[in-house]
């Protein structure tokens, strides 16, 4: 096991991998059990189920391009496109659900005007909720934040493979680091978000220093490992 | 998920320390008889005591779990299950590689628990300090989920692979994939316990003999693992062990359910209500 | 590209479509995830019921595990006993099937034996006739996701490194998050409640107040599944058949050793035309649902 240049990146890359995830879960817009009854504004799930599903789709598309090329940026940008494509579905057909089988206009009670249309929000927010659907700006920052952790996750699994040259272990191992930081950051949020234009956002810089210091331990544990005989 | 019905502080009939200490003592001892055996003896057929071992951990992590959110962090049950098998199966991974680095394969247990203690009561730390939650039993209940976590997939990695070496560790559990039904069999027996069980009546020893019982499914999972990676003998053996404890802890919950619960019917319209 | 391999990624497509609806009706008819809070919350505020209270962790995780035993015994039989794929997936789903039945019955009587000082009975006619129900579903998606994970890694031209069931367990990972975002909207938000005015949200003082008495006696959770196999399920179907289909769809498409760039450009207007169809379905509901009547303040709609 040979400590060099080397590894220094490679443990650079699992922490800057580790802190992405966390930040990209602030990204998402979450709305938890209320949401899944039209209550609030957002997708009706829980931060770390949503963040695990559509992270780990992003791990099964670049594990895939990492099978076949080297190239990093490659390997980055199809685990992004592949969290971003599942974020997107999930979002789009829920919204279907939102627009024609609860028969909701999508507006979100925490801003007055929708930071990227204009539209404007409370004429269209139901009486004793805060807010229904997912309106344009929680679509763009749910998107975002897919596409955040689909990169965290690729940018985890590539070191680790480099390093011990199996596909298995290597992945099971980004699973696990994704986890552990999903779960951290979405203690910050304390269970739901709307996205970068809610009041709860300006709390990331804690689950950045939180996320950093798990990474840390993680990313020493991980380049210490060998990949067998 | 849902998280109404738990007030802060679960009450316990069994004391933590003593489910700590039986958990870490129950799982690691067992391990290391079930390796020692194996080797010694130069068979598979031990493997099932391993399994037997992760069902010690479990109910350490099944009682951790209570004791945490019973405080109402605000994500719910299943975040933390997934938490401690993250925490876990990367503690492993470490422990036996680095034991299989220095040089001797007994090493690997106490390695993996002194990271996995020490990791998991970082995180604890970290989610009172830096998050400020500032709950009193997070740092040892994190320490204790992680170190559940870990023992169990050992445990269960053991009685896949029949030893305790790192290069057979990652051909007969990982090449196979069998990691991944380790992983979420885990995750399930430790979180699905209190998930199942909240309520405001909740009590601790049905949530203890439901993770017991789910620990029992999870041995089947692994006794069908092992007759593909052990051969029929030492697979069965596991399968037919691990129906047993299931039936006998599932008929155990059944009887609790039926002391706890308000009535039990065969059919019926909707109860009196209270208010 | 060829013949063969976009005949494989049409099957899994369908299949994944086959296996989020699915999903989505086995965690309706067991009311799993998020509505589940409202059902716990009934009793809690004196409206006991006879409603499945399946609360297995929310259902990532569940039907991670589902998916996984499936694919694990599918692979155990292909490896060890040289069992043909198609028998073996059939074994394996039964399995997770009947994993599936003791967690959710455990889960039954656990909530319900909780709740005591709420009067909430344990009904066992509702555990024979629901459970099997439950079984049946969980069956059907474990089935499909460990088909989709066997033709990734032995049938695909350029075949995933993970073993199958690591894939299995992240496909079944993804199909519980997107059933938990979809189809639980329309079984919550919809028929859950659907004794109040319909087109607007849940207003918070109707919390815990489900429907308990149906059509024709009393509502169980076999009605509320017949009522959401009419769109909500369909939907997450589609959200769940989109995701493996146009995953796969651009890597086969392109080759992946030469094509790289393309498909990823691929993805991103995928993903572009995602936004643009969100944004005009915001627009068209707004038009036409027009805001709502109570609202007194001085904000223009």
């Amino acid at each position: 096991m040979n400590f060099d240049i080397n590894t220094i990146v490679y443990i650079l890359e699992i922490i800057v991998g580790g802190l992405l995830v966390g930040i990209g879960v602030h990204f998402v817009p979450v709305g938890g059990a209320p949401a899944a009854m039209a209550q609030a504004s957002g997708i009706g799930t829980g931060t770390v189920q949503l963040a695990a599903g559509s992270g780990l789709t992003g791990l099964l598309a670049a594990g895939l391009m990492m099978s076949v090329t080297d190239n990093l940026w490659l390997i980055l940008a199809s685990g992004a496109v592949g969290a971003g494509i599942m974020i997107g579905s999930t979002m789009l057909t829920g919204s279907w659900i939102y627009a024609y089988a609860v028969g909701v206009p999508f507006a979100s009670a925490k801003v007055n005007f929708d930071p990227i249309t204009g539209f404007s929000q409370p004429p269209y927010v139901a009486p004793g909720t805060v807010g229904q659907g997912i309106p344009t700006v929680c679509f763009t920052s749910g998107m975002i934040g897919g596409m955040m952790g689909g990169l965290g996750g690729a940018m985890i699994y590539y070191p680790l493979y480099l390093i011990n040259g199996n596909a298995a272990l290597s992945a099971m191992f980004a699973i696990g680091i994704f986890l552990v930081n999903a779960v951290i950051a979405s203690w910050n949020i304390q269970g739901t978000i709307e996205g970068f234009h809610d009041p709860k956002f300006k709390k990331w810089p804690f689950a950045f220093k939180a996320c950093a210091i798990a990474s840390i331990l993680l990313a020493i544990a991980s380049v210490l490992i060998t990949g067998g005989a | 998920m849902s998280l109404g019905g738990a007030a802060g502080g679960a009450p316990s009939a069994y004391d933590p320390k003593k489910l700590r200490m039986y958990g870490l003592v129950g799982s690691v001892v067992g391990i290391y008889i079930g390796a020692i055996l194996n080797s010694a003896l130069d068979t598979n057929l031990f493997s099932f005591i391993g399994a037997v071992a992760a069902i010690f951990a479990v109910v350490m992590g099944a009682n951790a779990v209570r004791r945490v959110c019973a405080y109402g962090i605000g994500t719910g049950v299943p975040s933390i299950g997934m938490l401690a098998l993250g925490m876990g199966i990367i503690a492993v991974m470490f422990g036996l590689s680095m034991a299989e680095t220095l040089g001797s394969v007994l090493l690997g247990p106490i390695i993996i628990l002194i990271y996995a203690g020490v990791f998991g009561y970082v995180v604890g730390v970290i989610a009172n300090k830096v998050i400020k939650f500032n709950i009193p039993v997070m740092e040892e209940g994190n320490a204790d989920l992680s170190m559940a976590g870990a023992m169990a997939i050992l445990g269960w990695s053991f009685a896949v692979s029949g030893s305790l070496g790192y290069v057979n560790i990652l051909n007969d559990v990982l090449m196979t994939g069998y990691i991944a039904i380790i992983f979420i069999a885990g995750g399930l027996a430790i979180l699905h316990p209190f998930n199942a069980n909240l309520g405001p009546d909740e009590k601790q020893d049905r949530t203890l003999v439901n993770a017991i019982m789910v620990s029992g499914l999870a041995m089947i999972a692994t006794g069908i693992a092992a007759i593909a990676t052990q051969g029929l003998a030492a697979g069965l053996l596991q399968l037919v062990i691990g129906f047993a404890i299931w039936f006998y802890f599932f008929k155990m919950f059944y009887r609790l359910v039926k002391r706890d619960a308000s009535a039990v019917v065969g059919t019926g319209l909707l109860p009196p209500t209270v208010q | 590209m060829d013949a063969f391999s976009m005949g494989l990624i049409a099957a899994m497509g369908a299949l994944a479509t086959v296996a989020g609806a699915s999903e989505d009706i086995e965690s309706d008819i067991g009311s799993q995830s998020n509505p589940n809070s409202q059902v716990q919350l009934a009793a809690q505020v004196g409206n006991p019921h006879r409603i499945y209270n399946k609360a297995i962790s929310g259902e990532p995780p569940a039907n991670a595990l589902w998916a996984a035993t499936a694919a694990m015994v599918a692979y155990t039989l292909i490896t060890a006993f040289q069992m043909p794929a198609l028998l073996a997936l059939v074994a394996g789903a039964s399995v997770a099937a009947l994993f599936n039945g003791v967690f959710s019955m455990s889960s039954y009587f656990g909530r319900n034996s909780s709740q005591k000082r709420f009067n909430q009975w344990v009904y066992l006619d509702i555990v024979r006739y629901t459970t099997p129900s439950i079984m049946a579903h969980a069956w059907i998606t474990s089935f499909c996701i460990a088909t989709i994970s066997y033709i990734m890694v032995y049938m695909l031209p350029t075949p995933h490194p993970f073993p199958m069931t690591i894939i299995a367990l992240i496909w079944g990972l993804a199909v519980g998050a997107i059933g938990s975002s979809v189809g639980d909207i329309h079984y919550g938000g919809e028929r859950e409640f659907q004794n109040r005015q319909f087109g607007c949200g849940l207003n918070t003082m109707l919390s815990g107040q489900i429907v308990r008495k149906a059509e024709a006696g009393l509502r169980n959770s076999i009605d509320n599944a017949w009522f959401c196999t009419k769109f909500g399920g369909p939907a997450t179907g589609m959200g769940f058949g989109l995701t493996v289909f146009l995953d796969n769809w651009r890597t086969t498409v392109f080759d992946p050793v030469t094509q790289a760039s393309f498909a990823i450009a691929m993805g991103l207007f995928f993903i572009i035309v995602m936004v643009i169809y969100n944004n005009y379905i915001e627009k068209s509901t707004r038009k036409k649902y027009g805001p709502y009547p109570e609202y007194k303040g001085d904000i223009a709609a």
